[in-house]
């Protein structure tokens, strides 16, 4: 057994851990194609897939297109009852051939394992993540985390090959202490990076909240005792099986913040359309509910006001703007307006990765930002908070404008452009507000559509690949 | 679905899956580790941990090894929940691979 020096929990964790009950959990997940192939799922699961989609699917078992190794299928009994009737889940859910059509993409989208610098940690913006899990309930075939999901080995910053691994407790504390005992020693800001001192975790993966509540438990303490003001999870399980969301989950945060009450939990979730917490009637729309806003499923809609009633958590909504499940601005416009009417503030929605396979899910960028604004049309203003990004290599960025009037006198500008703005540097906080702009091309699904066409890189988005802006081409 | 610790841990009982297990459904006898089905998460972490290799996705048992999942179902019910990784058996590496293991299963709880 290889010796590992485990984290050791103070006196202060030790007491509130003690207290921390798992509870259990009925999700009847169904993972893989094998149980639908052989008719053994359910009776009324045995239609989800058709025998041709199926026979589809498993002709490329075994080969470089192979669906299934792309990312592990997976679904859970709730989700299935709410795919039911949505065509929109369907397609998040279910595995399809057009997902290896063509596998360009990259091993490790946004390159974040140069940003690792211990394993299952990312330190990015003034933030950083943790993978503590590497699977959740179900699975989106869109997931930007397949590598992780589906142990691919991935190509590290030292050259070495290896599977992403999960954060360790001891790993991360040490590491955030000494970050922050740099920073303290520097007058508030890393020497290197200009970073402040580390507030905030978010815990990822996979889903952390597949984990026990003891699971999660240890992690909070260990945040909170290494000084993190601001924990975030990030989670698709009230989604995925909003049962999760127990009286044990609540007894479990409850004693946390009695024992940590100026930690702040930030539960960032994902929902990508509001076929998935919905009801839906007869004629299949929606259901009015004659006291405001629509008909929630019971089981989210407990959770979400279980958490409301926490003054200190705050929920916030993300999700990506993918074809054929959420590229559609009415359906966007009453998932932000049913999100807002129910404390759930919405955050970001994303232009898809350039995960391998990410040409079956991209939508276009300067089409995501049309229906975004076209979703965004007729919500009030605090409805409306969402933006768009893009993450690219240097940070977070908006889709901040694109026009459609020519931009006169500019050259790259005759159709009209596309404005990016970054909002955080990745590795340095003043990189902060740069922007950076392009001529437009409807085309484009990623940064590299715009190469040929970039009329001011402030933000250094393009010249930091040696790609430059046009009118310096024009001068040589 | 679920995941299902079979006859080649008998005897040697690593506890690497233990280690690597997100939701602590490992249950422990005195001779051998089950998988509680309705606590595992499908994550597939513990296949790979097994020194042994022991523990099976449910969908691919081998065809003899079909009998561990209501194994697995029994035991998780009586036995002890394990979260922390321990040493191995003392004779782990010689039991490591020998056939026919099932016979040497001992089922009573142990005592706590």
């Amino acid at each position: 057994m290889t010796p590992k020096e485990k984290y050791s929990p103070s006196e202060k964790e030790a007491a509130f851990l003690a207290t921390v009950q798992n509870g259990k959990y009925d999700r009847d997940i169904i993972t893989g194609l094998k149980k639908f192939m052989a008719g053994t799922v359910p009776q009324d699961m045995q239609g989800f897939y058709s025998q041709d989609e199926l026979d589809a699917v498993k002709a490329l078992d075994g080969t470089k297109r192979d669906v299934q190794a792309r990312m592990p299928v997976k679904i859970t009994r709730h989700y299935f009852e709410q795919a039911k009737n949505s065509l929109a889940i369907q397609t998040l859910v279910k595995a399809s051939p057009k997902e290896t059509y063509d596998l360009d993409g990259a091993e490790d989208p946004g390159k974040q394992m140069t940003y690792s610098p211990v394993e299952g940690l990312i330190h990015k913006y003034e933030l950083g993540l943790i993978y503590v899990a590497s699977t959740c309930s179900a699975h989106c075939r869109f997931c930007y985390r397949e590598e992780l999901i589906a142990k691919k080995e991935i190509t590290r910053a030292d050259g070495t090959v290896a599977a992403k691994g999960l954060a360790q407790i001891k790993d991360i504390v040490d590491y955030i202490t000494e970050h922050n005992r740099i920073v303290a020693e520097n007058g508030g800001r890393h020497p290197e990076t200009n970073r402040e001192r580390l507030r905030e975790i978010l815990m990822s993966g996979g889903d952390p909240m597949v984990l026990g509540n003891k699971n999660i438990a240890q992690w909070l303490a260990a945040l909170a005792q290494a000084g993190i003001e601001n924990i975030r999870i990030g989670t698709k399980e009230m989604a995925f099986h909003p049962k999760r969301f127990d009286e044990t989950f609540f007894a479990m945060l409850d004693t946390f913040h009695n024992v940590y009450p100026r930690v702040n939990l930030r539960m960032m979730v994902h929902f990508n359309h509001p076929d998935e917490v919905l009801l839906k009637g007869p004629d299949g729309e929606f259901i009015d509910d004659p006291q405001g806003g629509l008909v929630w499923h019971p089981d989210a809609l407990a959770a979400v006001q279980a958490f409301g009633n926490r003054a200190w958590i705050n929920l916030d909504n993300q999700s990506p703007i993918i074809a054929g499940i959420n590229d559609d601005p009415e359906a966007l416009r009453i998932l932000q307006r049913e999100m807002r009417r129910n404390g759930i503030e919405n955050h970001y929605f994303f232009c898809g990765r350039d995960i391998v396979g990410h040409k079956a899910f991209n939508v276009p960028i300067e089409r995501a930002w049309q229906i975004l604004n076209e979703s965004q049309q007729g919500l009030s203003g605090v409805e409306a908070h969402a933006r768009l990004s893009i993450t690219h290599y240097k940070g977070k960025t908006e889709v901040a404008a694109v026009t459609n009037e020519p931009v006169p006198g500019v050259k790259g500008g005759e159709n009209g452009v596309v404005v990016f703005k970054l909002l955080r540097g990745a590795a340095d906080a003043s990189n902060r507000a740069k922007v950076t702009i392009v001529g437009r091309n409807p085309e484009a699904i990623w940064f590299s559509g715009y190469d040929d066409r970039v009329i001011v890189d402030e933000a250094e988005l393009y010249s930091m690949y040696d790609i430059p802006a046009i009118s310096a081409v024009a001068a040589e | 679905m679920t995941y299902v610790v079979t006859d080649n841990c008998i005897q040697c009982k690593y506890t690497d899956c233990v280690d690597v297990c997100p939701v602590d459904c490992f249950y422990e006898g005195a001779n051998f580790l089950v998988i509680n089905p309705d606590e595992c998460i499908d994550c597939d972490d513990c296949v790979e941990a097994c020194p042994a290799g022991a523990i099976f996705n449910e969908d691919d048992l081998p065809e003899d090894k079909k009998h561990f999942l209501e194994i697995n179902e029994e035991l998780s019910q009586i036995w002890l929940q394990i979260t922390d990784q321990k040493d191995p058996l003392p004779d782990a590496t010689k039991w490591d691979g020998v056939e026919g293991k099932l016979k040497y299963l001992i089922k009573e709880a142990p005592e706590n």
